[in-house]
Order: C-alpha cells, then sequence, then structure tokens
C-alpha cells in the first residue's frame, strides 16, 4: 500500500488555498462591501491555519492565525473592511507563501513587520487577535453529531482545534465515538475514522457552530438537535469522566435542525469532489513519453503491416493505430489545464503595479477556461508578466494624461485567451498611448539594427522591440528591467513554435498577441519527401495541397508565386532551400501553409501522408538552425525533420516583399 | 523505532514524532511488531508528539491485538501531551473501564 506525502499534500493544498486567498481579497478590493468574499478569506485563512499546525508549520499557523482574526472581526462587523486592510493582508499573503516553502527560515523580523502593518489596517494601533465580547441572557443546549471526511487528515484538517473552538463557545461535553476505527491491519493510518457527540451549552447562536465547521462544512456529516433552555440555567463544568451528561439544563421544548452542512447525500458535491485524483505532474510527462513511444511503436507496426500480405496482421495494425490515436488524444486532454491559474496571477501583478505607479488599472480577463498544454501554460507564465508589465508601465498613462486626452481616468488592461486551429492565441490589450514608431525606429537605427530609412511595415517595425539589444533606455522604470527582456519574451515564444502579432495605435493603444501551439508533446502531422530525405509540416498549419506539373514550375521560375484563387501566393521550394542536389519529380507538389493571414506554399517532391509526429527536441547543436522546430523518429526508424512553420512563411513573406520591391 | 526483546516480555519504543505526518510507518512497524509477540508493550518518548492519529491507531491496535488473541499495553499512563491529546479529542469523556485501563492504568490520571 502508497501513501501520499503529507507534506508534500499540505504544500499543494496550501498553494490552492493562498491563490484563493489572493483572488478573494483582489475581489474584495473591487467591492469592500462583499461579505462573500469577506467569508471566502475568512474561510482560507481558517483552512490554512488549521492544516498548517496539523503539518507542523507552527510559524505559519501563528502568523496566519492573526490574519484570520482580523478577518473574523471583520466578518463580525466590529471592524470595516478597508483597502488597507486588503492590501496589508496581501503582503502577508506572500509571506504566508514563504512560511509554507521555507518554514525553517529566518522569518521572524518579516512576521512582526507585517503584523504591524496588518494592526495599523484593521484599527490603528489596536491588537487584530483581540477577541470580541459576547454575551447572551439566555443559552441553548445543542446535541450535535459530527464526522469529518475519512480523507480530512490527509488533506490537513485537524479535527482538534475545532473541538477546541466548540469548547470556547461554551460549557461543552465531547465524547469521541471510536466503533468505526477499524483493526491495524485494515487501517489506513491517515484516515480518519472517528465520529463525535457533542452537549453544547452555550449563548451563542447556531450561526457560530456553523462557523466552528465553516471550511469542512461541504464536505462533512453534521446533525444539530437544538434545545432550547432556561435563561437562568445552572452551568456545571464537565468533569473527566462522568458517567452520565454533565451539563444540567430545563429542556423547555426539543426540536430536531437540519443540519446546515450538506451531508455527502445532499447535492452530490461530496461524490463529486472524490471523483477527482491528484496526480503528481511528473507522472503525466512519464506516461506521455510512454505515449509517444508507444506511437512511434504503432508506426512502425503499420509500415510492417502495410507491406505485408497478412491480413490478420493488418488488422491488429489498424486496431493498434485506432486505441493509439485514442489513447494519444485521451493523454493530450489530460495535460490540458485552464489557463485560469496563468491569468489569476496577474491580479495581483496589475494591483501591486498599479500602487507602483500611482496609475488607476483595470484588468479584465477573458477566456480563463481556455484549455493549453501544462507544459505550455508553464512556459508562458514569464513571457506574458514582462509583456503586462510593460503594457502598465510604458503603454498606460497616468490618470491626468489620460484624462488630458479624453480618456477615462483607470487605463485598461484586457488579456485573453481563446482557441484557433489547433493554436492558443492569448492577447495582451491595452488602452493606453500606443507605441511611438518614429521612436522604435529612431533606436533601431541608433543601435544598427536597421539601416537609415530602410522600408518597413508597421509589423516589421514593431517586430523590432523583440530584437536583442534594443532598449528603450529612457522608459525604463523600477518596473522593467527585472530580468526578462522582450527579445527573452521572444526567444520563449519561439521556443513554444509560437508566433508574436503586434497592432498599434497611437493614441489608441496597443495589442501583442502570441499564437501558441496547444500542445508540445505530440502533433499531427504531414510527412513530405524532399529529394531523399522525409520532412513533416505540422497538420494544423497545412491549408491545402496543390500540383506543380514541370511546365508550371518552369513557367514560374524566377517568380516563385503561385496564383491561388485570384491571390498571388509565394512559394518555396524545399529542394532548392535544403539543396538536395536533387532533380525534382515530375508532379511536384505544393503544401500551402499559413499563420493567421500570411500564407506561403511550400514546393515537395512527394506527399507521402499524415503522420502522428511524436517531437524530440533538436541536439544542441543544431539548436540555432530556424528551418526546422524538432524532430521525430519515423515507423523505420528513420528520423524525419519538423518544419518551422512560423520561419518558413517568415521566409516567404520576406520573398514577396523583395520582388515586389524589385517591381 | 528501537525493538527490545527480554524473556517474555517485547517492548516497542515509538519515534518522538507520532502525528500524521509521520505515522504511515508506525503503523507498519506496529503491525509486524504485533504479528511477531504474544504480548506487545508500547513505549512512548518523554518528549513525544502525538496528535489524533496516534490515537486512532493505538485504538486499531488493540482491535487487532484484541481479535489475534494477544495483548497490548503502554508502558508508562498517559501524561503530558499523550494525555493533553486524549482530552482535547474527546477520548477521556465517557471512557470505559477497559479504555481507562489502557490508557491511564487503573484509571487514574497522571
Amino acid at each position: 500500500m502508497s501513501f501520499p506525502d503529507p507534506i508534500a499534500v499540505f504544500r499543494t493544498e496550501a498553494a490552492e488555498l493562498l491563490e484563493q486567498i489572493e483572488a478573494g481579497l483582489l475581489d474584495l478590493n473591487v467591492n469592500l462591501g462583499d461579505k462573500d468574499q469577506v467569508d471566502a478569506v475568512f474561510r482560507g485563512l481558517h483552512t490554512l491555519k488549521g492544516s498548517g499546525a496539523m503539518f507542523g508549520f507552527e510559524a505559519l499557523a501563528a502568523f496566519t492565525h492573526h490574519c484570520e482574526t482580523a478577518f473574523d472581526r471583520v466578518r463580525k462587523g466590529e471592524v470595516p473592511a478597508t483597502h488597507a486592510l486588503v492590501t496589508a493582508v496581501l503582503e502577508a499573503k506572500d509571506h504566508m507563501r514563504a512560511l509554507v516553502e521555507t518554514p525553517a527560515g529566518d522569518h521572524e523580523a518579516m512576521s512582526e513587520a507585517l503584523l504591524a502593518n496588518l494592526r495599523r489596517a484593521v484599527d490603528g494601533s489596536g491588537d487584530p487577535a483581540a477577541a470580541p465580547a459576547f454575551a447572551g441572557p439566555s443559552q441553548t443546549l445543542f446535541k450535535l453529531r459530527f464526522s469529518l471526511p475519512q480523507n480530512a487528515m490527509a488533506n490537513g484538517t485537524n479535527p482538534l482545534p475545532l473541538l477546541d473552538e466548540l469548547r470556547d463557545l461554551g460549557t461543552c461535553r465531547i465524547v469521541a465515538d471510536r466503533s468505526s476505527i477499524p483493526a491495524l491491519d485494515e487501517l489506513v493510518p491517515t484516515d480518519l475514522h472517528i465520529a463525535w457527540d457533542v452537549e453544547l451549552l452555550t449563548s451563542e447562536p447556531r450561526s457560530a457552530i456553523d462557523d466552528v465547521f465553516i471550511f469542512v462544512m461541504d464536505d462533512m456529516e453534521l446533525s444539530v438537535e437544538e434545545i432550547a433552555v432556561a435563561a437562568q440555567a445552572p452551568v456545571v463544568a464537565a468533569p473527566a469522566r462522568p458517567a452520565t451528561p454533565a451539563v444540567a439544563v430545563e429542556t423547555i421544548a426539543s426540536a430536531p435542525v437540519t443540519a446546515a452542512a450538506a451531508p455527502a447525500s445532499g447535492d452530490g458535491k461530496s461524490a463529486k469532489a472524490n471523483e477527482n485524483v491528484r496526480v503528481p505532474a511528473e507522472r503525466l510527462d512519464e506516461l506521455m513519453d510512454r505515449v509517444g513511444e508507444l506511437v512511434i511503436a504503432q508506426s512502425r507496426l503499420s509500415q510492417l503491416a502495410g507491406g505485408s500480405g497478412d491480413l490478420t496482421l493488418r488488422a491488429v495494425s489498424e486496431d493498434v493505430e485506432r486505441l493509439s490515436g485514442e489513447l494519444r488524444d485521451t493523454m493530450m486532454v489530460l495535460r490540458m489545464v485552464p489557463v485560469t491559474h496563468l491569468f489569476s496571477r496577474f491580479r495581483r501583478l496589475v494591483h501591486d503595479l498599479a500602487n507602483e505607479t500611482g496609475k488607476r488599472i483595470e484588468l479584465v480577463t477573458e477566456g480563463e477556461t481556455t484549455e493549453v498544454d501544462k507544459s505550455v501554460i508553464e512556459r508562458l507564465a514569464d513571457p506574458l508578466v514582462h509583456l503586462v508589465r510593460n503594457s502598465c508601465d510604458h503603454g498606460l498613462e497616468t490618470a491626468d494624461e489620460r484624462l488630458a486626452s479624453g480618456k477615462t481616468e483607470a487605463g485598461h488592461i484586457h488579456l485573453s485567451a481563446r482557441q484557433q486551429a489547433g493554436e492558443v492565441i492569448i492577447t495582451i490589450k491595452d488602452d493606453g498611448r500606443g507605441i511611438n514608431k518614429d521612436r522604435v525606429r529612431a533606436k533601431a537605427e541608433a543601435s544598427g539594427l536597421i539601416a537609415a530609412n530602410a522600408s518597413l511595415t508597421d509589423q516589421e517595425l514593431y517586430q523590432l522591440i523583440f530584437q536583442p539589444g534594443f532598449s528603450t533606455a529612457s522608459e525604463v522604470t523600477n518596473l522593467s528591467g527585472r530580468g526578462v527582456g522582450m527579445d527573452v519574451v521572444k526567444r520563449t515564444i519561439d521556443a513554444l513554435r509560437g508566433t508574436i502579432n503586434v497592432v498599434s495605435r497611437p493614441g489608441e493603444g496597443s495589442e501583442i498577441s502570441l499564437a501558441i501551439p496547444l500542445t508540445l508533446a505530440i502533433i499531427d502531422g504531414l510527412l513530405v519527401r524532399v529529394g531523399n530525405g522525409r520532412y513533416v509540416i505540422p497538420l494544423s498549419a497545412v491549408e491545402e495541397c496543390l500540383e506543380l506539373s514541370v511546365e508550371e514550375d518552369m513557367r514560374s521560375r524566377g517568380r516563385s508565386f503561385i496564383s491561388l484563387r485570384d491571390s498571388l501566393v509565394p512559394f518555396l521550394r524545399l529542394r532548392d532551400l535544403f539543396r538536395t542536389g536533387t532533380k525534382p519529380d515530375q508532379f511536384q507538389k505544393v503544401v500551402v501553409i499559413s499563420t493567421g493571414s500570411e500564407r506561403v506554399g511550400l514546393v515537395v517532391d512527394q506527399i507521402i501522408g499524415d503522420h502522428q509526429t511524436v517531437i524530440k527536441g533538436m541536439s544542441k547543436l543544431h539548436h540555432d538552425v530556424a528551418t526546422f522546430s524538432g524532430a521525430t523518429i519515423l515507423g523505420d526508424g528513420d528520423v524525419a525533420l519538423i518544419l518551422d512553420v512560423g520561419h518558413l512563411v517568415a521566409e516567404g513573406q520576406q520573398q514577396e516583399a523583395h520582388l515586389r520591391a524589385a517591381g | 523505532m528501537n525493538i527490545a526483546n527480554q524473556q517474555n516480555e517485547a517492548c516497542l519504543r515509538l519515534p518522538e514524532n507520532l502525528t500524521v505526518r509521520a505515522i504511515v510507518p508506525v503503523r507498519e512497524d506496529m503491525l509486524k511488531f504485533i504479528d511477531a509477540h504474544e504480548a506487545a508493550t508500547i513505549e512512548l518518548s518523554d518528549d513525544v508528539q502525538v496528535d489524533i492519529s496516534f490515537i486512532q491507531i493505538i485504538e486499531a491496535a488493540r482491535a487487532y491485538a484484541g481479535t489475534a488473541g494477544k495483548h497490548i499495553t503502554l508502558a508508562q499512563p498517559a501524561s503530558g501531551a499523550l494525555l493533553e491529546t486524549l482530552r482535547r479529542s474527546g477520548f477521556l469523556e465517557g471512557m470505559s473501564d477497559d479504555d481507562a485501563k489502557f490508557w491511564l492504568h487503573q484509571g487514574k490520571i497522571q
């Protein structure tokens, strides 16, 4: 039997909790009167504190306790939610992350400073942990029975603080019911099998009991029976081992109360939650590798079966091909994660940038449910951070400047994601001042990136900002220059086989679109032959295939354009580009590929057919070969290079531009 | 985890950390130990850290030993952190005589 590492589980849970807390705080910052968000943040802090204590993260638990208490006071209406409080707890949240990641670090001074800040935010100089004094004239006897979900301990929930909180509500007798604990040989030691029967005499309302269980409500089983008692009922402290309940009460009326906590059977939420399985990312990567190898082996099998007259072998091969295709598709879906997690971090980034720059900035996100391969998401984070920073810092004007130019006081950053033909398009758009083309040109000329008075399209000009060495030093602020430059953004997107498109309108803003393949692992490819070599063209980029006869080839020589439904499309002879030294086939083919609106034809000798392509990286020696984005192993064991569509389209467009310039 | 055998007595000395973070191997060791001996004594460190997972595992061990016709005891009556955890978790309330004998040695809280 294997058990998950509880500490690793806790760290994962804590990271998710911290994300939820941050999201709640940022929502609250928009609407300070949103009680749901106050409750959500409180629950998050409460859970984090309890889980932290459970797993021995004492410093985290102690620190979080103060933030939780501060939010408890907000929840109870004792202090108002303020922007200062939100900011203080956001900063504290970052510190909590450090306490989770490096619990043994020296955090004391930082903790003190942040708590002092929190105290100031809550009530000037008061103690955020100061407990409110509530005293009700009448008391109620509650009889409770509850059990926590079996995986509660493994997920970091410690029952003991819950029981302590119940005791804090009044006079309490708690009896553990151990009847469901299995024998040692059947026990999973991190599972919880204990239930509790509680008699609580309290002046607190029923909602106070619900509050104790507020963060486990959805998954636990709780029944509460409320028995009203006389106002001056004598209260007797519970002895250590009473034979009978020690709470003396005078029962006036008894009425069972439906538990506020939805039991597992209530709405199926609990059952649904249990259907999810948390799997370490590296296991998915391993599985992906195996699927890749299986696809290669299946390709070999198909080739062997195709060359054999054995019909049974062919039938088996077709079955394996179908199954491996389905397995590949299933695997791809498993690796897909929504961009929500990626986008959520920008809410905090924009919040902080607004504070640092003194600008009013509103972030609008769209398409958070768009799914992308997890490895793509991971690698997109840094480039996006830089682009958003750039938009906030350089793109958006100050409030005064915006008002003077007839804009709203608040600048807007629009972050969106959508899928389009095998790619995810992520767009960062702002309504700021736009890119100053003259300034870009001047800097590019000054730094020797382009010749003076060179003829460039707007797109070519904007692409210069991604060139290494291109720097707008006069515009650099403390927000920029934090290690990731625009050239690094470009390199990262290139490495993802993606493209960057920039649109800018003076005074209206800029829009940078990143088009990234949905996956980096396996693609559908079109296998072609050029000379004696075989190559793979990503199928998602293929628009159509045409025949190019020798006569047409001769006619087009010197122009390298084909007429495609009334538009001229430039084409590249891959035979020439790869210097194969072979004669062209009699009936060459043109594979028309595109990236967005730009198209180019690739002349090949033969189209072999579609091919499930397991992408293998190029060696370091071939890292700077721009024409190819990777390699794959074919069914017969040969290696085929994968064409870099973006590079070839750019080359075709360049060829077109030169020919047009030459008249 | 130290195991000491002297004549017919078998004593299993458990590690200091007996919380959910470290409880998985404790179960394995206890199971092996009970299987190997007719009577087992569980010895805890003076500085033991316990949580409810340990109380649960001891209750499970008692049930297992009872079914197998074996006998387990605590070397010392519950005190300190263990007694406090028993109290907080509601195990002291409504304790049967057998329970009190096992955990507290004749029902006296030390």
